[in-house]
């Protein structure tokens, strides 16, 4: 079992995903003309101002994780300079999307609340920067969301890409997507898992706990959440079935995950609350047209943490190859 | 750490005598394992034997400086006459034997490693695997494979970890942000972190013992006498006689790493 990397890096990968999946789902409903169905857009204004906190959040986390991070903090610097290394890429695509993200939320607010961005044009310290007055705010919000929208997925693909591109030392963590092709599962599946936590945290906590049932507003929701943990299951039962097929220290950390040692944080924690449950309450929404707020935020919450234990699961089952 | 630019190429007292030294780019002074200062004082010595002395008295330096001036005013003359000299002097290129059918997986080298880099309790950059089976077993004792192919150098993000000419692989302490990706990354698992400095560290093939013309403290302590270090470049020495017989192989060379520690491994029954 793979021991160097512990709860904190899960930590950390659980909430850039988190992150991401949020902001990808404020891009979504502010592209497709959704956020403007409404006066007032939960989903957007939560998805869009949690994004650069949350991945913030989970730097920090990994700060803590860094032999240096507090000794030596300035050695972090040097982690922009080789380029060889995934991590490398990660810590430039991350500084880019805490920026952007940032400044999308901080727009979003302006946006969702106009007394609050007259408040603060009126303000002394901001009436010299002219060109704040004639700001069009949804036009630079879109090309926020926009820019947004790439670096989040690149986040998302590039935290899969950061464990397989370890290579032959855990052949696990660089499964494909199938056996004869040759794209590592890791980034597809950790960018579809981003997306299925984002929509719980914006949809099934945030918007239903501020404005009610989704639904009623989005009727396609309980399709795309189905299809989402469609294509998440099918992703699951791919890379279990590649990594068994591969044979090896693969197949051994995919039997560790179906009935060995994870096998309760796989089907307790993963495979019930962040894809069973949810699918039952989304297709009882779409057949029925109701369900109770208690099933949604349990949904929600569930798949909130069903996608942190996958991805503590996909590290802590790493097998080393057998020397 | 403590950086002396001026330090480059130049002369430093050592056991009484005088010293030419070229240090290396980034691996030239930190404070090793055992938290004291160390200096790779030989780093222009490549040939891997004892240091030559360049103590240089006034007398000598005078006639030097004659001689130079000759050779500066003659060398024109001697260009066009002369073909053009390849002087550089052969890079080391070290290498290490372990031959199984002698290794009884004592444990020695573990210690000694121990002892020599100063670890914590229970940390050794060797350890050790128990193959075949429980009537014949034999030991596979692993340790960084100084590859010529890092993959933990690849991962590095900070550049820490590099390869030298000689085919060693350090970390240079003074980069390395504790981040681990290193850890996972080593298909042999080689890499320890050390939790009080917060690196992540591995065998480092005693190199200031091997620039000064001594050996890795595993290769010392091996009571059977399993373990063969020196020059792979040089076809007298014994390890490249051992390579080039071709029984001497590296650990799972499906990996691409093309490692410098290589094994006589017996055939599992």
């Amino acid at each position: 079992m793979q021991t160097a990397w512990g709860w904190l890096p899960a930590i950390y990968l659980f909430l850039g995903g988190t992150s991401v999946g949020a902001l990808l789902v404020a891009a979504a409903f502010e592209f497709s003309g959704k956020r403007y169905q409404y006066n007032f857009c939960p989903t957007s204004l939560v998805g869009a101002t949690v994004s650069g906190p949350l991945i913030i959040l989970g730097a920090l986390v990994l700060i803590f994780k860094l032999g240096a991070g507090l000794r030596e903090p300035w050695r972090i610097f040097y982690m922009f300079t080789h380029f060889s290394s995934v991590m490398t890429w990660g810590v430039w695509i991350i500084t880019f999307f805490i920026t952007i993200s940032l400044v999308y939320g901080f727009l979003e607010v302006m946006d969702t609340f106009p007394a609050a961005w007259d408040w603060l044009r009126a303000r002394r310290w901001l009436r010299k920067a002219k060109f704040l007055w004639n700001l069009p705010i949804r036009r630079t919000k879109r090309l926020f969301a926009g820019v947004g929208l790439v670096l989040a997925v690149g986040v998302a693909a590039e935290q899969g890409s950061l464990i397989s591109a370890v290579g032959p030392a855990i052949p696990f963590w660089s499964t494909r997507v199938l056996p004869f092709i040759p794209v590592p599962m890791m980034p597809v599946l950790f960018l579809v898992s981003a997306l299925s936590a984002g929509l719980g945290l914006t949809v099934d906590l945030a918007a239903t706990l501020a404005v009610g049932p989704m639904e009623q507003r989005v009727k396609s929701l309980p399709w795309i959440q189905m299809a989402l943990i469609g294509v998440q299951t099918l992703l699951l039962g791919m890379l279990l079935i590649t990594a068994l097929v591969d044979g090896g220290s693969a197949a051994q950390s995919a039997l560790e995950i179906i009935v060995g040692t994870y096998a309760v944080v796989f089907w307790v924690l993963i495979v019930f609350p962040g894809l069973l449950f949810p699918f039952i309450v989304y297709a009882c929404a779409a057949g029925l047209g109701r369900h109770s707020l208690v099933s949604r935020v349990g949904s929600g919450v569930g798949i909130v943490v069903a996608s942190l234990f996958l991805r503590y699961l996909i590290l802590a089952s790493g097998i080393y190859a057998a020397l | 750490m403590v950086f002396l630019p001026w330090f480059h190429d130049t002369t430093i007292p050592v056991n009484c005598q005088t010293y030419s030294v070229g240090l290396d780019r980034r691996a030239d002074m930190e404070y090793n394992q055992c938290g004291k200062f160390v200096i790779y004082y030989s780093i222009l010595n490549t040939s891997g034997g004892p240091m030559e002395r360049s103590g240089i008295s006034r007398r000598r330096f005078l006639v030097l400086m004659a001689a130079g001036a000759a050779v500066a005013a003659g060398a024109p003359l001697l260009k066009s006459v002369l073909p053009t000299a390849t002087s550089e002097r052969p890079k080391a290129r070290y290498a290490l034997v372990i031959d199984t059918g002698k290794c009884t997986g004592c444990g020695a080298c573990i210690e000694a490693c121990h002892l020599r880099n100063g670890l914590p309790e229970g940390v050794s950059y060797i350890y050790r695997i128990v193959k075949g089976n429980n009537r014949k077993p034999w030991f596979l004792m692993v340790q960084c494979q100084h590859c010529a192919n890092p993959p933990c150098a690849t991962v590095c993000p900070t550049n820490a970890t590099y390869r030298r000419e000689d085919g060693v692989v350090l970390i240079e302490e003074r980069l390395c942000v504790g981040c681990r990706y290193c850890m996972p990354a080593c298909p042999y698992q080689a890499r320890v972190f050390d939790e009080e400095r917060g690196v992540a560290d591995k065998c480092w093939l005693c190199l200031p013992w091997v620039l000064g013309g001594g050996l890795p403290a595993c290769v010392e302590a091996c009571i059977p006498g399993a373990r063969f270090f020196g020059r792979a470049d040089d076809p007298d020495s014994e390890v490249a006689q051992l390579i080039a017989s071709g029984q001497a192989k590296p650990l799972r060379p499906e990996f691409g790493t093309e490692p410098s520690i290589l094994f006589y491994v017996m055939e599992e029954e």
